[in-house]
């Protein structure tokens, strides 16, 4: 697990993504992929998240996120958003961030933090509860 | 001299490596392979390519259904293409970095690309638990 880490860390130099064509830009995305899930390990030991959830539910909460986003064509749009994945994991993993954030975005998730928690919240209509999800349904 | 103890080293290393591939598999409990009692010749370029024990083919038939979802009956073996279990590209590499989770291992760029089946990822994680422990 050592070299794995070790493997993850030095990708931290980047240099600003300008993918040429989407199947580089693809490229960036699997890469950015992997080193996310390298350092998982670093991010649950950092924030103590080991009775929280388990490092595969971290990786499909990561996946889901990207897969998001699985739609968009535009190498540059990619790129913006690599970029911004970039900083969001450099966060985490230099502990700038705190753990009921992680917790918050990635574990509990989107559809826990607000809705269908309670009884009185079955009967909301389902364009509300799409509409808080995202701005695209 | 490195280069002469390298090659020493590795001609040492072709010869005791199916003895402890025996072992290690009586030490799991798991069926003894007799094709690991071939003899391997003392080439330049040590690279015993042998078939994955079958339970590492189950353990990564395992992690495949649970990350693609699929129910545990359905048949997945060592033929079974990723492509045709319903996964996409970004499920297969998801499914790599379980497998490098479970095994403990670090998959190289370029051999992620060449797994297209069950068996492909089999053999590329036995390969590498034999050249981390052997």
């Amino acid at each position: 697990m050592g070299e794995r880490a070790a493997a993850a860390s030095l990708k931290f130099v980047t240099v600003q993504a300008n993918s040429a064509s989407l199947a580089e830009a693809r490229a960036r995305v699997f890469e950015f992929f992997k080193t996310t899930c390298r350092s998982i390990p670093t991010v649950m030991e950092i924030y103590n998240l080991q009775d929280v959830v388990n490092e595969s539910q971290l990786r499909s909460a990561v996946s889901s996120e990207i897969r998001r986003h699985a739609h968009i064509t535009n190498p540059k749009v990619i790129d913006m958003l690599l970029q911004k994945g970039t900083e969001e994991l450099h966060n985490i993993v230099q502990h700038s961030k705190q753990r009921h954030h992680i917790i918050g975005q990635y574990v509990v998730g989107q559809r826990g933090l607000v809705h269908d928690l309670g009884t009185k919240d079955e009967g909301t209509s389902d364009f509300l509860k799409n509409f808080y999800r995202s701005n695209y349904f | 001299m490195a280069a002469a103890s390298a090659s020493s080293f590795t001609s040492l290393k072709s010869r005791p490596a199916p003895g402890l591939a025996t072992i290690a598999a009586v030490k799991s409990g798991a069926p003894l392979s007799f094709s690991f009692r071939r003899p391997v010749p003392a080439v330049s370029r040590l690279r015993i390519s042998c078939a994955a024990k079958p339970e590492t083919v189950e353990k990564v038939a395992k992690i495949v259904k649970k990350q693609l979802a699929l129910p545990t009956e359905t048949p997945v073996t060592g033929d079974s293409k990723f492509a045709a279990l319903g996964a996409d590209s970004l499920d297969t590499v998801e499914i790599v970095m379980g497998l490098e989770e479970e095994f403990d291992i670090s998959v190289e760029e370029d051999s992620a690309q060449s797994i297209a089946t069950v068996q492909d990822a089999a053999d590329l994680i036995e390969e590498l638990v034999q050249k981390k422990c052997g």
